[in-house]
């Protein structure tokens, strides 16, 4: 950024953190803070190890600062400022779950957020309806960026290690998944049920249970209606499968597929099936792809609702489930204005904001604010003199 | 609850508060309890539940006919618990948990309804539930290594985790466990460690034959592909990140080197600090008391660490399971 870029971005941040306060943390002085600033000379660099006792302090300090990012601890300390780990004495963390398209999809701004938005639906429905956690124990937060962040408070989550959280990452990613556990018949009803009214019966499948023999079933389906002579050849390219076999298997792959989900693993091919790649990027699908490693650091710094963003220039916005199905990044976490803004764009850039659909040429040119904020902070425009 | 456990059932569960309460109201002072006879006798049978959790013993029966007072066979499991701590390692200490909890596990099987669920209760598990809270569950299962134990794998709905008729017994084995091996090692006095020093001595030196005997003589070139990698690397001069150190650390220890064996691996680096380095190995292998198991395959990707990734990599998910696989093809061939 050029230095009156910078002064443009910052002083605009400024007026911002005037009228806006953070989101703040349950045990705010149980949190450890983190800043970067917007100085230009320094390599980015983390101010962290800080503690705040109260909103007003914290409050003063943002306005007074006016930071480029904004991180709280999703840990609890009894010493959040002491400068190590060890001296912090850990007193728990909330569970959080982070969804970044960066990690899902590649493609344009507006078509990655709404593919991690689906993500992030399917994220909560099994945090509440599978897992059983309270709504009001949730929290959601635009990350800013590409993606969502989920905080779930829950007291009965706080005092967990990596461990007890990597249970519940790979349930919600669906990693680990065994074929025979899947498969196995019952859904929670009697076995005479199961024999009576097996359409009943497989209704009453749930969660990863449900979902791996629909992805199954799909996955065969699919392989059906290819071209036979290549559906033939990708069989017989798996472990321990002759073209023999994958003849014999596609003749019968649909009353297969239609069957008893107990039945299929009896089904060689149906099991280097499922061990295949192929299907378990189709399993990893059916699951929500969260970010693993964040959810099992127990220690981690995480972006503040409220905050803005300082490599898009768009709010961390706090949300209730309530209100997630509703939310457009690309209008509701947009703060600044339409005044008009000279910029100097590098490179042509198309996007859309607040409901507009832009197609910018490189050059220089009158946007307004908002995008101006955007561009700059990407770093794909500076400020053009003469405005 | 309103149940009262006999002192005869007590023994059996030594581990509850009940228990401990019986053998407390016996022993007055550690040190002259040592010293008597009642104490020579309880120490003898100490180190017998020592000895039996390390040869991986698993049968209990015979222990009802002992006629050791129910007061000093009680007060044999808290010795037993300041035998493995005096000793300090952290494997050691797993096994006894481990042995205490598949003992009181064989009693519970065959115990009247009442005492059975009494005893889960006071682990806090409720025998009568056919789910059990997820929050619950997670807490739980971390160690059980079968992969039908893992979240993932369970039929959970609403909250809660159906559990098959069974499973709750290997629950409670589990939490039992636990409980166990999270309150050990304890900080014993120096004077009564070394007191005990005779025993424990014959403790550590069967434990380095039990290694021995299990991972047979140590072989670099069975070492999975990411233990060579962090071996090179140390080689190389690189500073390792804290997982690093304490996967290679915690593997080495678990496979049968002593802490100076481990010493010599980070002292191929260039800029080799040894009392640095003693200090780390000691810690991860157990002297701190803090958990020494080496890192499974999962939490080696998690932390960048699985490197090298070969085929033999796909029939395992666990550094030593690689090591322990490539052993037995290589004794086979030669
Ligand atoms: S798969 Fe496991 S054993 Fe193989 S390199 Fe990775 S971590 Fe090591």
């Amino acid at each position: 950024m050029k230095p009156a870029t910078l002064e443009f971005v910052k002083q605009r941040f400024a007026e911002y953190y005037q009228r806006q306060n953070l989101t703040v943390p349950s045990s705010l002085e149980q949190r450890e803070w983190g800043f970067i600033f917007f100085d230009a000379a320094a390599e980015v660099r983390m101010r962290r190890h800080m503690a705040f006792a109260d909103p007003e302090e914290l409050g003063a300090y943002v306005k007074s600062l006016v930071p480029a990012h904004v991180y709280y601890s999703t840990a609890y300390y009894q010493t959040p400022s002491a400068p190590t780990m060890n001296e912090k004495h850990w007193a728990g963390a909330d569970l959080i779950f982070d969804l970044d398209a960066d990690h899902i999809v590649r493609g344009p701004y507006a078509m990655m957020l709404a593919r991690v938005k689906e993500e992030t639906e399917k994220l909560l429905a099994m945090l509440t309806d599978e897992l059983g956690f309270a709504r009001s124990q949730i929290r959601i937060a635009f990350s800013g960026g590409r993606g969502y962040h989920i905080h779930v408070t829950d007291i009965a989550v706080r005092g967990w290690g990596s461990q007890e959280r990597r249970e519940i990452v790979d349930y919600v990613c669906g990693i680990g998944l065994d074929p025979a556990a899947m498969l196995a018949p019952g859904g929670g009803e009697t076995e005479s049920d199961l024999r009576s009214d097996r359409a009943g019966a497989e209704g009453a499948r749930t969660g990863w249970r449900r979902r791996y023999v629909e992805t199954l079933r799909a996955h065969l389906l699919d392989l059906a209606a290819r071209d036979p002579a290549e559906a033939t050849a990708y069989l017989a390219g798996l472990d321990g499968i002759g073209k023999r076999t994958a003849a014999e298997f596609l003749a019968d792959i649909g009353s297969l597929a239609a069957g008893a989900p107990e039945d299929l693993l009896k089904n060689r091919v149906v099991r280097a099936l499922t061990a295949a790649p192929g299907f378990e990027e189709r399993l990893r699908d059916a699951g929500a792809r969260a970010d693993e490693p964040v959810t099992t650091d127990i220690k981690r710094l995480i972006r503040t609702p409220g905050s803005l963003h300082g490599g898009s220039g768009m709010r961390v916005v706090p949300l209730d489930i309530r209100d997630f199905a509703d939310f457009d990044p690309l209008v509701d976490a947009v703060v600044f204005g339409d005044r008009d803004v000279r910029v100097d764009l590098k490179a042509n850039f198309a996007t859309s904001l607040l409901g507009n659909t832009y197609s910018l040429d490189a050059g220089i040119r009158n946007v307004p604010e908002a995008l101006a904020i955007f561009l700059c902070c990407r770093g794909v425009a500076e400020i053009a003199g003469g405005a | 609850m309103g149940i009262v456990l006999d002192r005869k059932e007590l023994i059996k569960y030594p581990f509850l508060k009940e228990s401990q309460q019986l053998a407390r109201r016996h022993v007055e002072s550690l040190e002259e309890f040592l010293g008597s006879s009642p104490g020579d006798a309880a120490l003898e049978r100490a180190k017998e539940r020592v000895v039996a959790a390390l040869t991986f013993k698993k049968e209990f029966q015979d222990e009802n006919t002992q006629n050791l007072k129910p007061e000093l066979e009680i007060a044999s499991y808290a010795i037993a618990r300041l035998l493995v701590s005096c000793v300090g390692d952290r494997s050691l200490v797993d096994r006894l948990a481990r042995y205490e909890a598949e003992r009181a596990s064989f009693f519970l099987a065959a115990e009247e309804p009442e005492i059975r669920r009494f005893v889960a209760w006071s682990v806090g598990i409720d025998t009568g539930a056919a789910a059990m809270p997820v929050t619950r569950y997670v807490e739980l299962v971390p160690h059980l290594r079968d992969r039908r134990w893992r979240l993932v794998n369970r039929d959970v709905r609403q909250g809660g985790v159906n559990l098959e008729p069974g499973e709750i017994d290997e629950l409670i084995r589990e939490r039992i466990r636990a409980i166990i091996a999270d309150q050990l090692p304890l900080r014993v006095p120096a004077g009564i460690c070394e007191r005990l020093a005779p025993v424990t001595g014959e403790i550590a030196a069967l434990q380095q034959q039990q290694v021995l005997e299990q991972f047979g003589e140590v072989r670099e070139e069975a070492f999975p592909p990411c233990i060579s990698a962090l071996i090179q690397a140390i080689t190389a001069g690189t500073n390792l990140t804290h997982m690093g150190r304490f996967a290679i650390t915690s593997f080495l220890h678990t496979i049968g080197m002593n802490v100076a064996q481990i010493a010599d691996v980070f002292a191929r680096a260039p800029d080799f600090d040894p009392d640095m380095t003693m200090y780390q190995v000691e810690h991860i292998s157990g002297r701190g008391g803090t958990e020494y198991t080496p890192p499974s395959c999962a939490t080696m990707r998690t932390f960048g660490l699985c490197a090298n990734r070969d085929r033999d990599c796909e029939r395992v998910n666990h550094p030593l399971s690689y090591y322990r696989l490539k052993k037995n093809i290589k004794k086979k061939r030669s």
